[in-house]
């Protein structure tokens, strides 16, 4: 540890050392610190050192390097540099760093410099002393206009002084003389504000709000803050400023309505005015001053509560009922019909046409897609969600698949509601009969079957009666898929608006910008939760299609299946004669290897995010 | 049948197609061309050092901060000055050289390399992010001659601009070099490069208010205290001539 605070020419005061030349005459021998005194007789020495912190040292446990006290009065030999840090050492490593010492060669003593007569002294306020000490130099009146720097003033102790942002010993180059910001700054001193406005204890103290700060981190600018990726987005010093930090009642302030165009300005341009109304700090539980955030907060967080409730205790009954019928089964020795099927049941008949299976495992791609790029920005606080952040190479190439992904889920959505429209309205037969196509058998829309189904699963389940017959669509798969047209609708609409959320201005108020994240975080939970838990269940873990369903991959099951599954459909076929142009050949082993690695991968890999969003929901 | 292969072709085209958008992501930049002298850490330079104890180690800063702090054993030579006399290297062509500066981001020992190599030296060396390494890894500063810090008040660019407006009694000392001060400077300034402060000073009238102004701001707080020491009073330019053409180009 070399830090010293001496000077080779300057070490001493530089008259010392000429005294204690020209008074050498009369020097003893040893150097006990009577005998230093014999020459440096000034009562900062002889009277002042005495009373201060360092007094039980003596001279030379400071000033060493002084061999023979002949030689150093005949000014032979002088004292080496001071070296504070063999005592000092937390304090010299942490000074290693110090911008005055990197860019400029501070030494201890060039800001201690009353150094022999400093004294312990419980009462001193050290902030005002710390302030003082940084506007010898730094006279900075922006320091000064600020809510801190005045209540430092006025003789506040919580208020932060120029160290508690900047470090003691440990000032930092950040660069920031120039404009500079970069990536570390915004992050080092993000850390700085957060760690006193977290303070629950010193806000109430201060009758501030400690909860601004949890506020910040549920804004996307709080997230990808939080992720470690601290350049593309604002934190505390860039809407606050660094040292002009003041209340935006006050019109110096930043955050002043006046000033706030400029302000966020400095990041955002091609912005509307409303854009401003934006809340960088909301509270979506407080009905009083964000009522609609209130609302929309209520009505997703009822939504995603009432849907699973729903679902999760339908497949657990379900689960239930076809469990015990199975053991039942297994135990009486009974094997279902579709698994023994011979003959004509053999045959492979097609469900999913090559278009819709490629459209299903574009959907798989980029739902996975989506999960894997939002969820680490909702999590942003997780090891997980920054793991993963980091296997995509940033949050800023995580958001380039999120929306790329989007663009995908967009497209194959136009594409199926052209697909509806196709279905519903018909070449050459038009308007005609599109109520009854709507409604009828081959429809993904709802109707009245689907109740009485419902009815009769529920009896079921509890044996009150036999399993329902389905027909083309069962209701849950009807929900699957229309769940996805308001997915889309609250998801893409949302993620729309915050894909440039400066031209969204132009629609919608800033405001509405709050409403949209929140609208697309829930929304995602509800989504990805339904489809890891109650679509997976539903369609493939279920007992007797465990561990997974091929179907919509490969397209075909045998007869016997179809007719075991949807019985109505077999029927409606045969009666139809349709039946023949559905018959397939067998799947190829390449095709069903390809099926069911892909299949397995997406299903392990979604029951593992599982396990990580219930995990960060419930307890991080 | 033919179905069932296209499929198969997609269903393995998909994530392939996933994986190669991936890796084109992941490729990087090319590769910048390595600069013609060879860059060496702190801890090699001190091996080097101690092998050679004449190996010419030079501290490219102005004459008055190379004093003032330096690595030890180090000569004090401004990249300046061998720019324009590069006899004041080492006659043998063959010798290592080690040039290093203030600063991580200073190119002022790249440039005195830069001179030695074209001047057709072979053994060129540049000490990587300068002084603040040596620091860093708790080296060892040497003192010749300490420059007592003052207290330098700055002054931003908008509030240089008024006084200068207001005609208060002010000199602007403009310490970059010829070169920097003939491309752009403010009106008025005077041009004493930091590398000849030290011979120059006793130029610059005493009746004045100095304001220092370097090419960032980092330079001006300790020529500040150098001209303190001789009796000037200083202001110093608050991020140097960058801040002010900011605040011009701002307009």
């Amino acid at each position: 540890m070399t830090v010293t605070a001496g000077k080779r020419r300057h070490g001493l005061p530089a008259g010392l050392l000429l005294l204690a030349a020209l008074s050498a005459l009369c020097l003893p021998s040893a150097a006990a610190a009577q005998d230093c005194r014999f020459c440096h007789d000034e009562p900062l020495y002889r009277v002042d050192f005495n009373g201060s912190v360092h007094a039980g040292n003596g001279c030379t446990s400071c000033h060493v390097g002084i061999t023979n006290i002949e030689k150093h009065r005949d000014g032979k030999e002088r004292p080496a540099p001071v070296n504070c840090g063999s005592c000092h050492e937390n304090i010299a490593k942490e000074y290693l760093n110090n911008f005055h010492y990197i860019q400029e060669d501070f030494r201890c003593s060039d800001c201690h410099r009353n150094i022999h007569a400093i004294r312990k002294d419980p009462d001193k306020n050290v902030k005002l002393a710390i302030i003082r000490k940084c506007t010898e130099c730094h006279g900075n009146d922006d320091y000064t206009a600020s809510g801190h720097g005045e209540a430092v003033l006025k003789g506040n102790r919580d208020a932060a002084d120029c160290s508690d942002c900047h470090g003691l010993h440990s000032t930092r180059v950040f660069h920031t003389s120039l404009e500079q910001y970069p990536a570390e700054a915004r992050e080092f001193y993000t850390q700085k504000c957060k760690r006193c406005h977290a303070d629950s204890v010193m806000m109430a103290r201060n009758n501030l709000s400690d909860r601004m700060v949890a506020y910040y981190e549920g804004t996307y600018h709080g997230k990808v803050q939080e992720l470690g990726y601290p350049a593309p987005v604002a934190g505390c010093g860039d809407c606050h400023t660094k040292h002009n930090i003041l209340p935006k009642e006050d019109p110096r302030s930043s955050i002043h309505p006046a000033n706030l165009e400029a302000n966020c300005g400095r990041c955002h341009s091609g912005f509307h005015p409303r854009f401003l109304s934006y809340q960088a700090h909301p509270d979506y539980t407080d009905r009083q001053k964000y009522p609609a955030l209130y609302f929309t907060f209520l009505f997703m967080g009822g939504l995603l509560v009432g849907t699973l409730a729903f679902f999760w205790l339908h497949t657990i009954l379900w689960w239930r009922k076809v469990y015990w019928e199975h053991h039942r089964m297994e135990k009486e020795g009974i094997v279902p019909p579709s698994v023994v099927a011979t003959g004509e049941g053999l045959q492979q008949v097609e469900r999913f046409s090559v278009k819709y299976r490629i459209m299903h495992v574009l959907l798989v791609l980029s739902f996975f897609t989506l999960v894997l790029t939002g969820f680490p920005l909702k999590y942003a606080d997780t090891e997980w969600a920054q793991t993963i952040t980091r296997l995509w190479g940033g949050a800023h190439m995580s958001g380039l698949f999120h929306r790329g992904a989007a663009l995908v889920l967009i497209i194959g959505m136009i594409y199926v509601t052209w697909e509806s429209l196709k279905f519903l309205f018909p070449k050459g037969k038009g308007k005609q009969g599109w109520i009854d196509r709507l409604l009828g058998p081959d429809s993904l829309f709802p109707n009245l079957k689907d109740l009485q189904d419902l009815k009769g699963m529920i009896l079921w389940f509890f044996n009150r009666g036999e399993a329902p017959k389905f027909d083309r669509w069962t209701y849950w798969e009807k929900f699957d898929f229309l769940a996805v047209f308001w997915g889309m609708f609250a998801i893409g609409g949302s993620g729309i608006l915050l894909w440039k959320p400066e031209w969204s201005s132009w629609i919608v108020p800033g405001w509405v910008l709050n409403i949209a994240a929140l609208v697309h975080s829930e929304e995602a939970l509800l989504a990805a939760l339904f489809i890891f838990t109650i679509h997976f269940f539903n369609t493939h873990f279920i007992p007797n299609k465990f561990p997974m369903d091929r179907l919509i991959f490969t397209g075909t099951y045998r007869l016997e299946e179809l007719k075991e599954q949807r019985p109505l459909e077999y029927e409606r076929l045969v009666a139809e004669g349709r039946l023949e142009s559905l018959k397939r050949e067998h799947p190829s082993i390449p095709l069903k290897l390809i099926s069911a690695t892909f299949g397995l991968a997406s299903l392990l890999l979604g029951l593992f995010l599982t396990v990580l969003i219930l995990w960060s929901l419930l307890f991080a | 049948m033919a179905r069932v292969s296209n499929n198969t072709l997609i269903r393995l085209g998909m994530p392939a197609a996933w994986i190669v958008i991936l890796a084109l992501v992941a490729c990087g930049k090319p590769a910048e061309p390595p600069p013609p002298w060879k860059v060496i850490d702190a801890p090699t330079l001190r091996a080097m050092m101690a092998d050679d104890k004449k190996l010419p180690v030079f501290n490219t800063m102005s004459e008055i901060e190379c004093l003032d702090h330096r690595i030890p054993g180090s000569q004090c030579l401004a990249c300046e000055e061998i720019e324009k006399d590069i006899s004041l290297l080492p006659p043998d062509k063959n010798r290592v050289l080690v040039f290093y500066c203030e600063s991580a981001g200073c190119y002022r020992s790249c440039r005195a390399a830069g001179a030695a190599v074209k001047a057709g030296y072979t053994q060129v060396h540049v000490l990587d992010k300068g002084m603040p390494a040596w620091k860093q890894a708790g080296y060892a500063m040497e003192t010749v001659e300490r420059i007592p810090r003052g207290s330098i008040p700055s002054v931003r660019a908008p509030a240089l601009k008024r006084m200068i407006a207001e005609q208060k009694d002010l000199l602007l000392v403009d310490l970059r070099s010829e070169r920097s001060f003939e491309e752009g400077h403010i009106d008025g300034a005077v041009n004493v490069p930091l590398y000849r402060l030290g011979r120059d000073y006793s130029g610059i009238p005493l009746d004045r208010t100095l304001v220092l102004i370097d090419d960032r701001g980092f330079r001006t707080f300790l020529a500040g205290s150098y001209l303190e020491m001789k009796g000037y009073r200083v202001l110093r330019l608050f991020g140097g001539m960058q801040a002010w053409q900011e605040m011009q180009a701002a307009k």
